[in-house]
């Protein structure tokens, strides 16, 4: 860690103490990135840059405030500090913000979480460049004729964040981020343009895909979504490809936070220890994934972490709970939030699960719609391919499913062995059956 | 729209290095003056940015060639109150303060920012974006000129300066007034939101623009129980607003329509599912408008080919009486902009005159691309990031029928209130909008409530589709939303009149 932020963060807790502050809890954290994106053989944007940026939670008197600024001159934050003071002091009491019990600190994993690539400093202009212009001509060479644009890119980024509390808390974390990908349009029948993409994303660079791979993937996925129509509204079991899984499951999870219970706003509230899906689901929260795009020691209120069983073979175990509305619930605290969230793999491969279930619909994409956490319906825009006897037959457009989250999960049949390894949630394709897809 | 950069947003978003949003700042004197008063010239005041300064950094950022360069500084201060379980008991607040530097050649774009206001580290953000180029040093112009603009958006105070103890009523009352008009009411979200984003372009051509741009907004969400179960909605009303503006009929409103919100949803039914006509309600539900058809006329989707609208300048795309405007020029609204992020003046860009499609919305380079002049659509997120051409206040006009005549029309359809969460593929023109208040039609009478049900279509398709405008008009008068692409969120503005759309796909359940 450098000592720069180490003086800064400190300093900042300090002076929000001396200032008024009862407690306080004072994170700075630092990105430093390049993103640069070709399109014609050469690059249409080059970034670079270093940000930073100060979070501030006073406590005064029983009353609370969070600031931010990313003007960190100290004369500008000793106004910026005791501004927040005053302002807090305005503020109703709430007796259930204060800063956490600090047992809940104690205990943190001595792991190596594999999210920091030694070597990333050694990354050159020449490097990024090659990668990106390697990218864009596998990605134009497989897309063929049909081909109206390409935009490849990378972005890459060295994180840092540092947090600390009046109460003893203090965390510091780095990590590398490695993203390359591929976007291209092609030409379809008459006015149609369809769009499609493929990327990757990983901590350490060496687990990246190579850019032919990315470059392929993006054509091949954009190819499948040439003639894409309307079907007739039908009952069919449907497949929803690994990296879409995310999508859908975001709207059961927004159920299973402490705010949304305690607020009222979740479906799930009183369904702990109850079997809300089929056998099926399991859902692992684990932050020690090695090189997971998710894993840390410490959560934002500087909980040491714990992997967890959210969902176990359907029955609902956990909540996602934070210090402060474990308080408002009277419940004990978990994290606020997941840090890898885990489906574990099926055995079967789509294609045998394919051939398994005759015809269905492959899900490749969603768009729009939206899932309500306070009665757990949900309805989305769905693209993909019809498939028969197997096989992928007819790309699909402007169809949607719609459903209640406790009866849909109960319609999971099957999970492929298939986990998307290039986001926090690793999560394999899954497979459900009885699902209205309406069209035509 | 999603799109790869889009991606590295999501991953900046949930990196927990990242606390954004929010806190009230009681600010130095020296900031807390009335807008309207204030003289050009806040940068070099509070930060010391020259001319000479400026000509500096931009000699550095043309130092490898390129066809122009500019500057943009930033200094933004948010601050939001929050109330939950009756009390006002949170405050967030954030100082954002940044330049960033851009040297374009053709149509390639180098981007470097600092948060730091010292000439050093502007020179190496300046020497970041020279990279794009390769050639000989080109030469910013020798002097810069203040660009003369209208404010849209005038102040009598600025929101920064209105005391803390104004501002908490407002949200204490939205919260009384919602448990005041139901007993079903069980929990009150509500808040106000203020920002106030100060800008300074300097261009290499020779132009600097100042702007104060402020947006706010009071919300309420109210979740309601009723025989066992439980329902959500909420309302918010705002803009680029004075103080003024909130009085005690702006909180009933948005209390009213908040709980009204609520409660019909206990009443309501799923749609059927297929295909069928859906009638747009007017204001709120021009976000299909601004999603479906709006982005697919930005001009760099076009510029690139990727917009099914590529080709079709010139051809008509809706039937005659359909007329849109995308406008920067409303007063008060959340796309109105006295100047754009690359120094074009605030202005008004017909899109579809009469129903042929007869401009796109340019930016300053696809605006050369295209051989026009920018219609003064080049808009950013932030410092962070580079100009694109963003939509600012889009409407369609409005039409010769009554709303009644409208519906009367359609059989058997829906009536759509409000929509979210909208997406749309640019380059398929296929979109996909939630349904979050609508009523059954049926024959030619409005009927039961309906909800959680998405519509999807076809943008260019929907145009086509439009048989019926009528002639109550109306604009969004929300605050909170943010328009995103490309990673970036901008706000805008969006209004229409009621509007039947004679097919679309309504997703349902199967009956």
């Amino acid at each position: 860690m450098n000592k720069e932020m180490y003086d800064l963060t400190a300093w900042t807790v300090k002076t929000a103490k001396s200032a008024g502050a009862d407690e306080c809890r004072a994170g700075v954290g630092s990105e430093r990135f390049v993103n640069i994106s070709y399109r014609d053989h050469k690059p249409e944007n080059i970034k670079e840059a270093t940000t930073k940026q100060l979070g501030l939670e006073v406590f005064v008197n029983g009353r609370y405030s969070v600031q931010t600024t990313s003007d960190l001159r100290r004369d500008a934050l000793k106004d910026f500090i005791s501004n927040a003071i005053a302002t807090t002091k305005l503020l109703a009491e709430d007796p259930y913000r204060i800063l956490p019990d600090p047992k809940y600190y104690e205990g943190r994993a001595k792991v190596d979480l594999g999210v920091l690539d030694p070597a990333y400093n050694k990354l050159t202009p020449e490097d990024r460049h090659s990668m990106v212009k390697a990218l864009e001509d596998s990605a134009l060479a497989a897309g063929g004729n049909k081909v109206i644009s390409v935009t490849a890119m990378e972005y890459d980024s060295y994180d840092e964040l540092l947090l600390m509390s009046s109460n003893g808390f203090e965390g510091y974390r780095e990590s590398t981020y490695f993203q390359a990908g591929a976007q291209m349009t092609i030409q379809d029948e008459g006015d149609r343009r369809p769009t499609g993409f493929d990327y990757a994303a990983t901590a350490i660079k060496k687990n990246m895909p190579s850019p032919e791979q990315i470059g392929t993937g993006a054509a091949k996925r954009t190819l499948s979504l040439l003639g894409g129509k309307k079907l007739k509204t039908e009952t069919l079991p449907i497949i929803i490809e690994n990296w879409n899984v995310s999508r859908i499951v975001g709207g059961f999870l927004a159920a299973m936070n402490g705010s949304s219970i305690q607020q009222k706003r979740s479906f799930l509230a009183d369904k702990k220890g109850q079997k809300i899906a089929s056998k099926h689901f399991t859902i692992i929260d684990d932050p020690f994934v090695k090189g997971g795009l998710g894993s840390r020691l410490f959560d934002m209120d500087g909980f040491a972490l714990k992997k967890r069983v959210m969902v176990d073979a359907g029955v609902l175990k956990e909540f996602f709970v934070d210090w402060y509305y474990s308080r408002k619930l009277g419940w004990e605290p978990t994290t606020g939030g997941p840090s890898n969230l885990i489906i574990p793999q099926g055995k079967r491969s789509l294609k045998e699960i394919m051939k398994d279930l005759g015809r269905g619909i492959f899900i490749t994409g969603f768009i729009g719609g939206n899932s309500n956490s306070t009665t757990g319906d949900a309805s989305i825009g769905i693209t993909g391919q019809l498939f028969e006897n197997g096989e992928l037959v007819q790309a699909v457009a402007e169809m949607n499913i719609a459903d209640n989250h406790l009866k849909f999960w109960n319609r999971l049949v099957e999970v492929a062995n298939d986990p998307f390894p290039y986001s926090s949630y690793r999560m394999p394709s899954l497979v459900f059956e009885d699902v209205v897809v309406s069209g035509l | 729209m999603k799109n790869i950069s889009r991606r590295s947003f999501l991953k900046t978003a949930a990196s927990a290095a990242t606390v954004s949003i929010a806190a009230p700042v009681v600010l130095p004197r020296s900031w807390v003056a009335l807008a309207g008063a204030e003289k050009p010239g806040y940068f070099e005041r509070e930060f010391g940015i020259t001319d000479s300064l400026c000509q500096k950094v931009l000699a550095e950022a043309l130092s490898k060639g390129g066809d122009f360069a500019d500057l943009y500084f930033e200094h933004t201060i948010s601050n939001s109150l929050s109330l939950e379980d009756g009390k006002v008991n949170r405050a967030y607040s954030d100082v954002s303060l940044g330049v960033g530097i851009r040297t374009v050649k053709d149509d390639q774009v180098g981007y470097g920012f600092t948060q730091e206001m010292t000439v050093e580290s502007m020179l190496n953000a300046a020497s970041t974006a020279a990279t794009i180029a390769s050639a000989k040093a080109t030469k910013p112009a020798g002097k810069f000129e203040w660009l003369k603009t209208k404010n849209y958006y005038p102040l009598q105070k600025l929101l920064t300066s209105v005391p803390l103890e104004s501002k908490l009523p407002l949200v204490q009352t939205a919260n009384d007034k919602c448990f005041a008009l139901s007993s079903q009411v069980v929990k009150v979200n509500a808040g106000f939101y203020d920002q106030q984003k100060r800008i300074l372009v300097v261009t290499s051509d020779g132009i600097k623009a100042e702007d104060l741009q402020p947006r706010n907004y009071l919300y309420a969400s109210v979740t309601a129980e009723k025989d066992g179960r439980r329902e959500r909605a909420g309302w918010n009303i705002g803009g680029r607003r004075d103080f003024s503006f909130y009085t005690q009929a702006t909180v009933d409103e948005i209390a009213k329509m908040a709980v009204d919100r609520t409660l019909v949803l206990f009443e309501a039914v799923q749609a059927p599912a297929g295909e069928m006509p859906v009638v747009l309600g007017p204001g709120v539900t021009a976000v299909l408008l601004h999603e479906a058809i709006g982005h697919g006329m930005e001009a760099d989707f076009n510029r690139k080919k990727l917009s099914t609208y590529s080709t079709m300048i010139g051809r008509q795309v809706a039937e005659p009486f359909v007329t849109i405007i995308d406008d920067g020029t409303m007063p008060n609204y959340l796309g109105s902009i006295n100047v754009d992020d690359e120094g074009t003046p605030g202005q008004k860009t017909v899109l579809v005159d009469k129903g042929i499609l007869t401009s796109y919305m340019y930016d300053k380079i696809s605006a050369r691309h295209y051989k026009v002049k920018s219609s003064g659509n080049g808009r950013r997120e932030s410092y962070q990031h580079y100009v694109q051409p963003r939509m600012r206040n889009t409407i369609m006009l409005a039409g010769p029928a009554t709303p009644k005549d409208v519906i009367q029309n359609v059989t058997k359809g829906i009536y759509v209130q409000d929509v979210s969460n909208g997406q749309v593929k640019i380059g398929e023109g296929d979109f996909a909008f939630y349904v979050s208040q609508g009523k059954m039609i049926e024959n030619g009478k409005i009927t039961a409530p309906i909800k959680d049900m998405n519509i999807m279509g076809n943008g260019p398709k929907m145009l086509q589709n439009i048989t019926m405008l009528a002639s109550d008009f109306e604009m969004n008068q929300g605050g909170s939303g943010a328009c995103g692409k490309g990673g970036q969120a901008v706000p805008c503005g969006f209004g229409q009149p009621t509007c039947l759309v004679k097919s679309m796909t309504v997703g349902g359940v199967k009956r």
